[in-house]
């Protein structure tokens, strides 16, 4: 279970290997608001590498998206697999998330 | 000098050397007796510094304990002077003899003629002895407080042979109180695994008993927290003109921040429930009641609300973000009641409720949380929601509390001795 994260122009690119579960979200959440002090504002969380995401992997996806649209940014989501998109169509949370099915199509779409 | 004489007179040294000896031997005689039947520190402190003054003739002495959370020496024991006029010292005290000690483990013996630190005052009159109480460990030996001796009333200053003394009892006091500070942590561990304890049966019996829906229906429900107390829920309710409602609830996260958002929510959806018709409008009105509450903690919550009313062959549901909610028809297809909104918490502000058929009698509901889905076994492997189904379709035509017997079996048997990462939820009814 890790993170990566690189930069596209503006956009900043996280990869999360493994999954992405309670016992390290906070991982993730604190790598991410320190991008945004150093002035990120779009963020692309990419799944390709993704197995499994439970709920509170959810919730700080959730989180993450609220925060970023309150500094006027925009967080997106690409390459998640045919389980983890039936996951966010299940819950509806695809409904709070514009998602790509590549990470092509999401550095597009900002 | 014959041999015989030799020996006599070894004899007589050595009859002379015990008898000189005897009050020390006597003394740690003494302390190993005390330690040995004494719980309590502060009395076996106090019990070993009387017998301690009375060997070595001295009137002030005083049993100075780390306190590591403050950085403080806290007196714990007082002979000779008034207990609560002797203060405890800080450790990186620079004038204090008796911190000094303290942080460089060995002995200190002030003249009587020195003029004592001002934060000694208190345990010294005249000459003072100090003495680190260290407790020794394969590792090295740790520093855990100072024995103080004052008041010596032949008026001769204290010996090398009493500093010896008076190390060794130290040593001794260094195991009383190490014992203590396992007492007291193993006391703290059993009071806090008894409140767990406690905050799981509590939780448990917020949980309504099946029975409170019959006669006009059949249910069974098992709640499986995974720490003591945890998110996952159901509530049963008999509404007017022979319906049922069923609610399951998943807060995200678990553990006590999870158990008091489930709090709530029963308690808020035991009010909603009679006064709402629709579950729609439930779950609106449960929503309002926990707006702030979920702002305020940043989580929130999945739950499936299904009004039941079998006169009507009708079946209305609200779901809020859960996955798994099914009806299982007599034939075991699977019809998933699906979210219609996002968890509450998460943006969704008026969940509306969906109708489908209900068969009185024959048709089984069946609603789970992700716990029991997600659960691994020994290598990692899912369960999977596709065998907890086949199980049920399995057992369709049987009483549910059998079906929940199933799911659980199964459960058990994938986890094995895997700890579970989450909470697990299962209700079964039929009406």
């Amino acid at each position: 279970m890790s993170f990566t994260a690189s930069k596209q122009g503006d956009i900043t690119i996280i990869e999360i290997e493994g999954q992405l579960i309670v016992g390290n979200r906070q991982a993730l959440k604190q790598m991410v608001l320190d991008d945004l002090e150093k002035g990120t504002r779009k963020v692309l969380v990419d799944f390709a590498r993704t197995g499994y995401i439970d709920s509170s992997g959810l919730g700080v996806l959730v989180s993450l998206a609220k925060k970023i649209r309150e500094m006027g940014g925009e967080l997106r989501l690409a390459n998640l697999s045919d389980d983890l998109q039936t996951l966010f169509e299940l819950t509806k949370l695809d409904t709070l998330f514009q998602i790509s099915e590549t990470r092509e199509r999401a550095l597009e779409s900002f | 000098m014959n041999d015989l004489e030799r020996a006599q007179r070894e004899a007589a040294l050595a009859a002379e050397q015990l008898a000189e000896s005897w009050e020390e031997i006597n003394l740690l005689y003494s302390i190993g007796e005390i330690l040995g039947r004494t719980v309590k520190l502060a009395d076996a402190a106090r019990t070993i510094l009387t017998e301690i003054t009375e060997t070595v003739r001295a009137e002030l002495a005083a049993v100075f304990v780390h306190d590591a959370a403050r950085g403080l020496l806290q007196p714990v024991a007082v002979l000779g002077a008034n207990m609560a006029s002797v203060k405890a010292i800080a450790i990186d005290n620079d004038s204090s003899s008796i911190a000094a000690v303290f942080r460089a483990r060995h002995p200190v013996l002030v003249a009587e003629h020195v003029v004592g630190s001002p934060d000694d005052g208190a345990v010294q009159r005249g000459a003072l002895l100090a003495v680190p109480i260290i407790w020794t460990t394969p590792q090295g030996g740790v520093p855990l407080g100072v024995l103080t001796l004052s008041g010596r009333k032949v008026g001769q200053p204290f010996t090398a042979g009493d500093q010896k003394l008076v190390a060794a009892i130290a040593t001794q006091i260094g195991t009383a109180i190490q014992i203590d500070n396992l007492v007291q942590a193993s006391m703290a561990q059993e009071r806090l695994a008894h409140e767990m304890q406690l905050a799981h049966d509590l939780q448990m019996r917020l949980l309504p008993s099946p029975d409170v829906v019959a006669p006009q229906a059949t249910c069974a429900a098992r709640v499986e927290p995974a720490q003591s107390v945890g998110g996952d829920f159901y509530h049963l309710f008999k509404l007017s003109e022979g319906r049922t409602g069923v609610l399951i609830g998943d807060v995200s996260s678990h553990g006590y921040q999870a158990a008091l958002i489930m709090a709530l929510t029963m308690s808020a959806m035991a009010i909603h429930a009679q006064a709402t018709a629709d579950p729609g409008e439930t779950v609106v009105a449960l929503l309002a009641s926990l707006n702030d509450e979920l702002r305020q903690t940043e989580m929130f919550l999945s739950l499936c609300y299904v009004v039941i009313d079998p006169a009507k062959g009708e079946l209305r549901y609200a779901n809020t973000g859960h996955p798994h909610a099914f009806v299982i028809a007599v034939d075991g297809t699977a019809d998933r009641l699906t979210a219609n909104d996002p968890p509450l918490g998460l943006g969704s502000s008026a969940p509306k409720s969906v109708a489908r058929p209900w068969h009185r009698g024959s048709d089984l509901l069946l609603l789970f949380t992700d716990g029991i889905s997600d659960a691994r076994d020994d290598i990692g492997a899912v369960l999977g929601e596709a065998r907890v189904l086949d199980v049920v379709r399995a057992r369709r035509a049987e009483a549910p509390s059998r079906i929940v017997d199933g799911v659980f079996a199964l459960l058990e048997g994938h986890m094995g001795t895997v700890p579970p990462a989450d909470d697990q939820a299962l209700v079964v009814l039929r009406s």
